[in-house]
């Protein structure tokens, strides 16, 4: 059975004299995996990486088990729909996915059903019809996702593929990606949305200056942060007193009463501490726990924790 | 269930064969310039030529007709190898106008617009996405040379008979393999500056400036160190040069295909004449391998 993941083994591109990526190891479960990072980390390099349109300087690649070196079996199990809005001159949407299928090697029959399937998994199938230079932004980038994903590839790199859709089709196409995700195929998705990013991965790898920073489940990312205290919101009923007795804690960092007065926002060096803590503090004063929940897990904050605001290394 | 534990199959039905993709890109390339009025009028012009060669071929041959025209003579024209290396050049002209028209417009537009990923992250090489560009100008370009001079040259042998095919076979492999070699002269030129500078119009310039003001600076290296190895710098005069040694004829002055002529006592060896045809060849397919990259490396 071929490898399930996709593999970089110390992996480096450089530009000349221009750094890429550096050294970069992963392996890539199926499901949705989100790059983030700024602009110029490194992101569409890895993505080009592992679409076989760059060679690596050095390391290597293997997608699904299969080496670079066997570009028309890799090419196959691979749908890339780059950032560009470039199509051909004068074709409709349905030529577009269709020419391409044919270059897939796919017999006329087969590419014209795969064809009408792409179509209707984007809700394109009343516009195929029309020339896509007459298509909206939206539009454009639905028939690009189509035709990336027409001939049935288990690894679908997709870069910037919310960019330009309005709140309804990003709803929509969000939920492809999930279904996607969810057949066990392997859906790479780079975005500057954070927020959406931390809705729909799995795993997230953020990159910075070239360089792998952090990877995995976002949580598990989060709790690695060790130099960053985690935040953690508890609803009570007696706000005011749970931070006075987290306040005597050396662990604690900063306890504030949340802004609607019914909760404490807590940070803490020490999570596991503090849920022992809070039990004690329960059964001692009978304060009612309605929830603890982080308040800092979620890509934006990793984002912040380890990037920064400006996108430098933190 | 986790999402890990399934496995997705992807595609496995029947494909077509590897070789017959690239077919793909002409297809649509067609479509294209069957759209614009300006193309359609030029390539009927184009075909004004044999048209012509093929009515002289068949008065050549009809007693009454020439009798009408020319009272008291037997013969119009010659129907010779002179005759058909003219039609060679004249279609030459016309193809290489096409390929000013029609060539900068394959490449430059992919790359100016970051496509190639669109092309290249597929079962797809570059050698197969340059071999589909060109192909367009091959197909073209057969259509406007070869082609017609072989039909006119069966024509010729069909109304001549008595054996004139069989005695006139080199015209034929002239006729065939001179326009070839022109056509993928030029129609790698005409790629590999579309792919150089990226712009249509451009590329379009150039491909005339490489024809004509490179043959003006030949004619003035030689008019300055007085010598004849700035022929080396006109494509016209190469081609004229190989295209006379492969119909044999003999070489005197203005000998050649019209627009192609070579002078007699300006030829440079037929061999030097190859070899800078095979240079510029070689310098176009070197300036594709650069450009031709599915992911653009801009520093």
């Amino acid at each position: 059975m071929s490898e399930p993941s996709i593999v970089f083994d110390n992996v480096s591109r450089f530009y000349g004299e221009v750094l890429g990526v550096n050294r970069v190891n992963l392996s890539i479960p199926p499901g949705i995996t989100s790059l983030v990072g700024p602009n110029g980390s490194g992101k569409t390099t890895l993505m080009n990486l592992m679409t076989g349109l760059i060679r690596p300087t050095r390391g290597a690649i293997r997608v699904l088990g299969l080496p670079l070196e066997r570009p028309e079996e890799v090419f196959r199990r691979v749908g890339y729909c780059t950032q560009f809005d470039t199509f051909p001159k004068g074709l409709t949407g349905y030529e577009f996915i269709y020419s391409f299928l044919l270059m897939h090697g796919m017999v006329a029959a087969e590419a014209h059903k795969l064809t009408l399937q792409a179509l209707d998994s984007v809700s394109m199938t009343e516009a195929a019809d029309r020339l896509v230079a007459a298509y909206s932004k939206g539009m454009r980038q639905r028939i690009k996702l189509a035709q990336a994903m027409a001939h049935g590839p288990s690894v679908l790199v997709l870069d910037e593929p919310l960019n330009g859709l309005d709140p309804m089709a990003r709803a929509e196409t969000i939920t492809l990606f999930q279904k996607w995700g969810a057949e066990g195929r392997h859906v790479i998705v780079s975005s500057h949305v954070l927020h959406e990013v931390d809705r729909i991965s799995d795993q997230v790898i953020l990159l910075s200056h070239g360089y792998v920073v952090a990877e995995g489940e976002i949580q598990g990312v989060r709790s690695e942060v060790k130099d960053q205290p985690m935040q953690i919101l508890v609803r009570c009923d007696k706000p005011g007193m749970l931070a006075a007795r987290l306040f005597e804690r050396d662990h604690v960092v900063e306890a504030k009463i949340h802004a609607d007065g019914k909760g404490v926002l807590v940070r803490t060096r020490d999570a596991d501490s503090l849920y022992l803590l809070l039990n004690r503090i329960v059964m001692e004063s009978g304060l009612e726990i309605e929830a603890v929940a982080p308040a800092d897990d979620d890509v934006n904050s990793v984002y912040q924790y380890l990037i920064g605001p400006e996108g430098g290394a933190a | 269930m986790a999402v890990y534990k399934q496995s997705y199959r992807g595609y496995d039905g029947p494909l077509t064969p590897t070789w017959s993709r690239f077919l793909i890109l002409p297809r649509y390339a067609f479509e294209e310039m069957r759209r614009s009025r300006f193309f359609t009028i030029f390539y009927l012009v184009s075909m004004a030529a044999p048209l012509i060669f093929g009515l002289t071929i068949y008065v050549e041959h009809n007693l009454t007709v020439l009798k009408m025209l020319q009272p008291g003579r037997n013969s119009l024209i010659a129907i010779d190898a002179h005759y058909f290396l003219n039609l060679l050049g004249w279609q030459s002209m016309m193809a290489f106008f096409l390929a000013a028209f029609v060539g900068p417009g394959q490449i430059s537009p992919d790359l100016a617009n970051n496509a190639l990923p669109l092309y290249l992250a597929r079962p797809f090489s570059r050698a197969e996405y340059v071999a589909g560009k060109m192909s367009v100008l091959l197909i073209l370009m057969s259509i406007m040379t070869w082609i017609p001079g072989l039909l006119l040259f069966g024509l010729q042998g069909y109304l001549e008979g008595g054996g004139w095919t069989g005695k006139n076979l080199q015209i034929a492999s002239a006729i065939f393999l001179g326009a070839w070699i022109w056509i993928l002269l030029i129609s790698l030129l005409a790629l590999a500056l579309s792919a150089w500078v990226k712009w249509k119009p451009m590329a379009g310039a150039l491909l005339f400036g490489v024809f004509f003001v490179a043959a003006g600076f030949g004619g003035a290296i030689n008019g300055i160190l007085r010598t004849h190895w700035g022929q080396l710098l006109n494509i016209s005069h190469l081609i004229g040069r190989v295209w006379v040694s492969m119909f044999d004829q003999p070489m005197q002055r203005g000998s050649g295909a019209v627009f192609f002529r070579v002078g007699r006592y300006e030829e440079i060896p037929i061999w030097c004449c190859w070899a800078a045809l095979l240079a510029i060849c070689g310098l176009c397919l070197y300036m594709l391998e650069r450009k031709i990259r599915g992911a653009e490396v801009v520093r």
